[in-house]
């Protein structure tokens, strides 16, 4: 597909995801999208640093944990306004990341992967613990709303953010960065043998990851108006993995198809808690083994098969 | 002070036993087939689990109980390998980290269908206590040390001096070279998951006996299980040994002195600290 192509198609999504809210009665899938979108921020996050870095890290729902307690707490005890305060979460996680990418990115591959998973636990144990300021399990209620809660208002203010997230991973894969980041993700030692700093450029991806998990995590405080660190546990960060593997790592639109899979496809299947958990899992392993491009990498090889079948004729 | 310091040693020694049998099985499958195996920690409380049902809702004895999970435990682990990991093994390193993830939210999944979200304790009826001076030592905390290090002695002897366990180190150390010297490479994956399955049933088994079993717990101890490995050195038998037994002692000591809610945190910071200091491990070779 050609460039021009392209955009007509990201115009067209955007454009039918922006008619949501007339077109859906059901109030309920109204929520399921918002809840989506935010999603879809989470995951091109998460591509950046898995699907184009190549490490894969499981802190994602930890860092998104920090952006929405810090946006809570930081408007509850400083009475800034809720604007204020989700564009503080991001860089209060990008903080966190900074000290926690550091270490974690002097390992490669599984042990990044471990040890970052170790600080996701360490975010929940310290979240979990530290009641004088997170109130514990049992979460903090009641966090404000903008707009008087509309639900229409943040569906469109979550939309426009999941764009210009997905914007500004597209600017960034596109970049210098990017091409660096795919050549670490393709072989870290010939990046370093031509005098480039590698670590740099993966503590770039960590952190900006961090930042888009952090936003994430904020937009779903003051849209949820409860959380509790039950939400930002292991399992919500598989869950990032998911959507991008799914999606199709190292793509643009991977992370968007992905994220709407994660949220809606539980929904539609309502199952326990637990055939939830060995259904994912059945997901991850064979789309792993079978589809390891995802579905945008599975069209786009249809694509160019069909296309390359007209040329022929 | 250095009775309880003594005493919280003891304590260490018992969950240090449970972190090494969970590092040696995680370290053969890393050393020999460069996969993370993520899953180990579920599998293992799987076996830990089938323990307790087997004793509770079946009626049979402990020591009759755990051959059977064992067993299964192996089946499980066997079935893994070739159905789950042989797909991706030629692929890039990631996917069968990926692969890991998923099954280890499978058999999380399972353990939640089949033994429900209470937390089981495997009942020994073991309750005398020892004292040694100052010192108590459960009965059941005793036999458990004792368990863990007949099974390190084991690993250590079938590794060191049978002809399987040469063959396993020969395809950890050059993989070409073995297949020229006539090692049959096919078997050494199923050999060593068999292995590291047992091990790990086996600390589930301790877990359940020792602790309880609960939904998560798994992972907990498949991540301790990584940063004993990261403590020690990768892919170091001795380094799993010492990194095992110095995490489990830590960990008591500072849930003693420091903050039993924090104690987990405590592990995890070591584990960060050694990363930054000391990337290679205690016992690791200088790269």
């Amino acid at each position: 597909m050609n460039r021009s192509l392209q955009s007509l198609a990201w115009l067209l999504v955007f454009a039918a995801l922006a008619m949501l809210p007339q077109v859906l009665t059901v109030k309920y899938y109204l929520h399921l999208s918002i809840l989506a979108l935010i999603w879809v921020i989470m995951a091109q996050g998460q591509n950046l640093i898995q699907g184009y870095t190549g490490y894969v890290s499981i802190v994602g729902a930890g860092f998104m944990g920090i952006g929405a307690y810090s946006s809570t707490l930081i408007g509850m005890h400083f009475q800034w306004p809720i604007w204020a305060t989700m564009a503080a979460a991001p860089l209060v996680t990008a903080l966190f990341a900074l000290a926690t990418g550091y270490p974690s990115l002097r390992v490669k591959g599984h042990y990044f992967a471990i040890v970052t998973l170790a600080f996701n636990l360490i975010i929940v144990i310290v979240l979990v613990n530290y009641k004088e300021l997170t109130n514990g399990e049992t979460g903090i209620s009641n966090i404000p709303k903008p707009w008087g809660g509309s639900r229409d208002a943040y569906f469109y203010l979550v939309l426009m953010l999941a764009a210009a997230m997905t914007a500004l991973a597209a600017l960034i894969a596109r970049s210098r960065v990017g091409e660096i980041l795919l050549a670490i993700r393709q072989n870290e030692d010939l990046v370093g043998s031509i005098g480039i700093a590698a670590w740099k450029y993966k503590l770039f991806a960590f952190v900006i990851s961090a930042m888009y998990a952090g936003l994430a995590g904020a937009l779903y405080a003051h849209f949820q108006s409860f959380i509790n660190p039950e939400i930002f546990g292991v399992a919500q960060s598989l869950d990032a993995i998911l959507a991008v593997i799914l999606g199709g790592s190292g793509t643009i639109a991977g992370p968007v198809i992905g994220a709407f899979l994660v949220v809606f496809l539980p929904e539609m299947l309502r199952f326990a808690d637990s055939f939830r958990l060995i259904l994912y899992g059945l997901i991850l392993v064979l789309a792993t083994i079978f589809m390891p491009i995802g579905i945008v990498g599975v069209c786009k090889a249809l694509i160019g098969r069909f296309s390359r079948k007209e040329a022929a004729s | 002070m250095l009775i309880e310091i003594l005493q919280q040693t003891i304590n260490g020694l018992a969950i240090g036993g449970v972190y090494v049998l969970i590092a040696l099985g995680l370290t053969t499958v890393f050393g020999i087939l460069g996969i993370a195996h993520f899953a180990h920690g579920s599998i293992s409380m799987f076996g830990g689990y089938l323990t307790f049902f087997l004793v509770t809702s079946q009626g049979l004895p402990v020591l009759a109980a755990i051959p059977v999970a064992l067993a299964t435990g192996i089946l499980l682990g066997l079935l893994v390998e070739m159905l789950a990991y042989r797909p991706v093994r030629h692929a890039n390193h990631i996917n069968a980290f990926i692969v890991a993830l998923g099954l280890t939210m499978m058999v999380e999944g399972i353990n939640l269908q089949l033994f429900g979200h209470e937390q089981v304790v495997i009942p020994t009826g073991l309750s005398r206590v020892f004292r040694f001076g100052g010192i108590t030592v459960p009965e059941l905390r005793l036999y458990v040390i004792i368990a863990a290090i007949v099974l390190v002695v084991a690993m250590m002897v079938f590794v060191e001096r049978t002809k399987t366990g040469q063959a396993i180190r020969a395809v950890a150390e050059n993989r070409d070279a073995a297949i020229l010297m006539g090692v049959n490479v096919k078997s050494i994956p199923l050999i060593v998951f068999g292995i590291s399955t047992a091990l790990g049933v086996a600390a589930g088994i301790m877990v359940g006996a020792l602790f309880a079993i609960a939904p998560g717990i798994g992972e907990g101890f498949v991540v301790k299980g990584f940063a004993v490995l990261i403590l020690g050195g990768l892919g170091s038998f001795p380094g799993a040994i010492l990194g095992g037994t110095v995490l489990g002692i830590t960990e008591s000591i500072a849930a003693g002195f420091i903050s039993s809610a924090y104690k987990d945190v405590i592990a995890f910071v070591v584990m960060i600290l050694v990363l930054l200091i000391r990337p290679q491990g205690l016992l690791g070779r200088t790269p």
